[in-house]
């Protein structure tokens, strides 16, 4: 049981890298409470798996040092590192049964044999595999085969931390939510740190405590649920989390506003951030956030409503303002203008950027 | 019924292939395995089974057929494990991997005939170097060709050399082709070599596995030219398989009529041991635990 601490990991698969761009992984500072349930969220091919790797011992990093609880584990194996691993597709010793393929990381291990029975038979009675001990693995349905695999990690005593590639891929849904359900149980039971690497944002929101965000190799954030959404730090957060995604729009500061095209938008605090000269500034509010008024008042701005979405419980109307189509969430009861209404940008949710990274004013 | 006649007027020319070139030879060997056709009477009479019964007491040819089920199982068996092992070998990061895949080709790219000449060379008991190297070694001399345990070692001795780069090459292409996640899976587990050699690598390449060893065996039962050149069947009848005691009735007595009945019961009796075969192969390799 251990924090796990990367200093400076980094990942480059073809040999020697010159430029951050060669990197899978690019050079970082993280840390794995002990006990936490963390989701790694990304799309696919930004280095996610690759940093699950590192954990694990699958990868020797090509640059930093990986510490579990502050001893240096960088060029141990795998074996020697006390970590479980689920992958994407179910893996089983298909030739043995269910209760000899929990049995086998104990055999390895070489524990006595009452002890491997006491474990095995706890942790299928957990993953309510105790009817099928006795079957061929082989013949067991996806999420059977997927629930052996993470058994195999729950059986071990010595498991620093589990990490999950996603493995509720080849799940059906349904399924997919008593399996969430069931690893957050784990997590309670055994207090241990799970890693579930997702691309779904809604696997990753319910499922932990905070949520690693990476694009293209590198983490853009690390945040509860609550933060990605209200506060994204890089404007791929604001595309990635939520749907639909976060408006944003090119500007220049401009006085007390920040101006979009030729519309102004009161907003002072954000006037004062300071701005490179040949940076890309953008502001970026959620359409949760943003306001389709029915009456023009001081801080509103007038826009055509080109079109409304009914989804159910809410509806997406989409405005045009300074060029940009913009979407805005609105409750099911709320009442929609036709043809115009009058826009509001609320100060506390207008983010501003500068060159993807959130700039928040002095004092914010 | 139009679409149906379509299909039967593609089909015809593949249809008609098929039956010349495997049909009516086959038809026409079942046909000829009923009459006496031989040296001093050809023509197609009909004896009815007197062929078959005559076969049914000829203890050479059911000695050769055993005699082929020993060298063809014994020389498969080995191919495959060295075959295996050089594929195991080769599979993983080692240095001048490229090399030596290419050295283990060697022998697949030569002519098996010409090759089975040199082997005779070799194994010349006064002019071979083979003999040369043991004596040197001071292991003294072996009667490679002239007595029937080491003629039947020496033909053994040529095919394994002969088909096991066929092996290694088809179970080098399973052993890449394997997912990587079941290994990475056992590395977390805490299997060393051996565990993960029998808990993943067997198990996943059981299918390729039956495959190599079923077309292997099917090639191995049809033995010939390497006896035919090395020990023509001898010393004696040591080394004299089926397909080699077929050929001596039918190409060198020309007792056709009689040989014909020979290839059929031959045939008949290859396709049943080889199903057979396949099936214990797959209970064999791909067994399911039931503890």
């Amino acid at each position: 049981m251990a924090k796990i601490d990367l200093n400076g990991v980094g990942h480059c698969y073809s040999g020697k890298p010159e430029k951050l761009e060669d990197f899978a992984l690019r050079p970082m500072n993280h840390s794995w409470d002990h006990g936490r349930a963390y989701a790694l969220l990304g799309p696919s091919g930004c280095g996610k798996t690759t940093l699950l790797n590192i954990i694990s011992g699958l990868i020797r990093p090509s640059e930093g040092r990986v510490l579990f609880g502050g001893v240096d584990v960088t060029d141990q194996p795998t074996a020697k590192r006390n970590i479980a691993q689920v992958f994407q597709f179910p893996v089983i010793y298909k030739n043995v049964t269910v209760y000899n393929n929990l049995a086998f990381p104990l055999r390895c291990r070489k524990l006595p044999a009452d002890e491997i029975d006491r474990k095995v038979r706890e942790v299928a009675r957990l993953l309510n595999l105790t009817e099928q001990l006795k079957s061929s693995a082989a013949r067991l349905s996806a999420d059977a085969k997927q629930l052996i695999s993470l058994g195999r990690g729950l059986v071990r005593n010595d498991v620093a931390a589990l990490l999950l590639d996603e493995p509720l891929t080849v799940i059906d849904p349904h399924l997919k939510w008593l399996l969430r359900r069931k690893l957050k149980e784990i997590n309670d039971t055994y207090n241990q740190t799970m890693v579930l690497v997702t691309h779904d944002q809604n696997e990753a929101l319910t499922f932990a405590e905070k949520v690693v965000v990476m694009q293209a190799g590198q983490i853009v954030q690390v945040g509860t649920a609550q933060e990605l959404f209200e506060n994204p730090r890089h404007t791929f957060v604001g595309y990635f989390i939520g749907s639909p995604a976060m408006n944003f729009m090119p500007c220049r500061l401009d006085g007390n506003a920040v101006k979009v095209g030729e519309e102004r938008i009161s907003l002072p605090e954000l006037a004062t951030v300071d701005v490179p000269p040949e940076g890309k500034v953008e502001i970026g509010i959620r359409p949760e956030f943003l306001k389709l008024e029915h009456d023009a008042s001081p801080d509103t701005l007038e826009v055509p409503i080109l079109n409304v979405r009914d989804l159910g419980n809410f509806r997406i109307a989409t405005v045009r303002f300074a060029g940009h189509d913009l979407k805005i969430k609105i409750p099911e009861a709320r009442p929609i203008p036709s043809e115009k209404g009058f826009l509001r940008f609320p100060r506390q949710w207008t983010k501003l950027y500068v060159d993807d990274v959130l700039r928040e004013p002095a004092g914010a | 019924m139009l679409v149906s006649r379509q299909k039967l007027i593609f089909l015809l020319p593949g249809l008609l292939v098929l039956v010349a070139i495997i049909i009516f030879p086959l038809l026409f060997t079942i046909r000829v395995s009923f009459s006496s056709w031989d040296v001093m009477y050809p023509g197609l009479d009909w004896i009815g089974g007197k062929n078959y019964s005559r076969l049914f007491s000829d203890s050479r040819f059911w000695e050769s057929l055993q005699r082929l089920a020993g060298i063809a199982v014994g020389t498969v068996v080995i191919e495959y494990l060295l075959g295996f092992g050089l594929a195991l070998l080769v599979w993983k990061e080692v240095r001048y991997k490229r090399f030596f895949r290419v050295l283990f080709l060697v022998p697949m790219m030569t002519t098996p005939v010409i090759m089975s000449v040199i082997w005779r060379t070799i194994f010349h008991e006064s002019l071979g170097p083979l003999n040369n190297i043991l004596g040197f070694l001071g292991l003294g001399q072996v009667p490679w060709l002239s007595t029937a345990g080491m003629a039947v070692v020496s033909v053994m001795m040529v095919e394994i050399w002969q088909w096991t780069p066929f092996m290694f090459l088809l179970l080098l292409a399973g052993l890449l082709s394997l997912p990587k996640e079941p290994f990475q899976a056992a590395a977390i587990d805490g299997a060393g070599p051996f565990r993960t050699f029998f808990m993943v690598t067997f198990p996943l390449m059981a299918p390729i596995s039956i495959g190599t060893l079923i077309i292997r065996l099917i090639e191995a039962s049809k033995i010939m030219e390497t006896v035919y050149v090395l020990t023509s069947g001898g010393p004696g009848t040591a080394t004299e398989t089926s397909s080699y005691y077929i050929y001596i009735r039918g190409l060198r007595d020309f007792q056709i009529g009689y040989a014909a009945s020979l290839s059929v019961t031959y045939l008949v009796l290859m396709i049943l041991a080889l199903t057979i075969l396949a099936k214990f192969l797959v209970r064999a390799f791909i067994s399911k635990d039931k503890a």
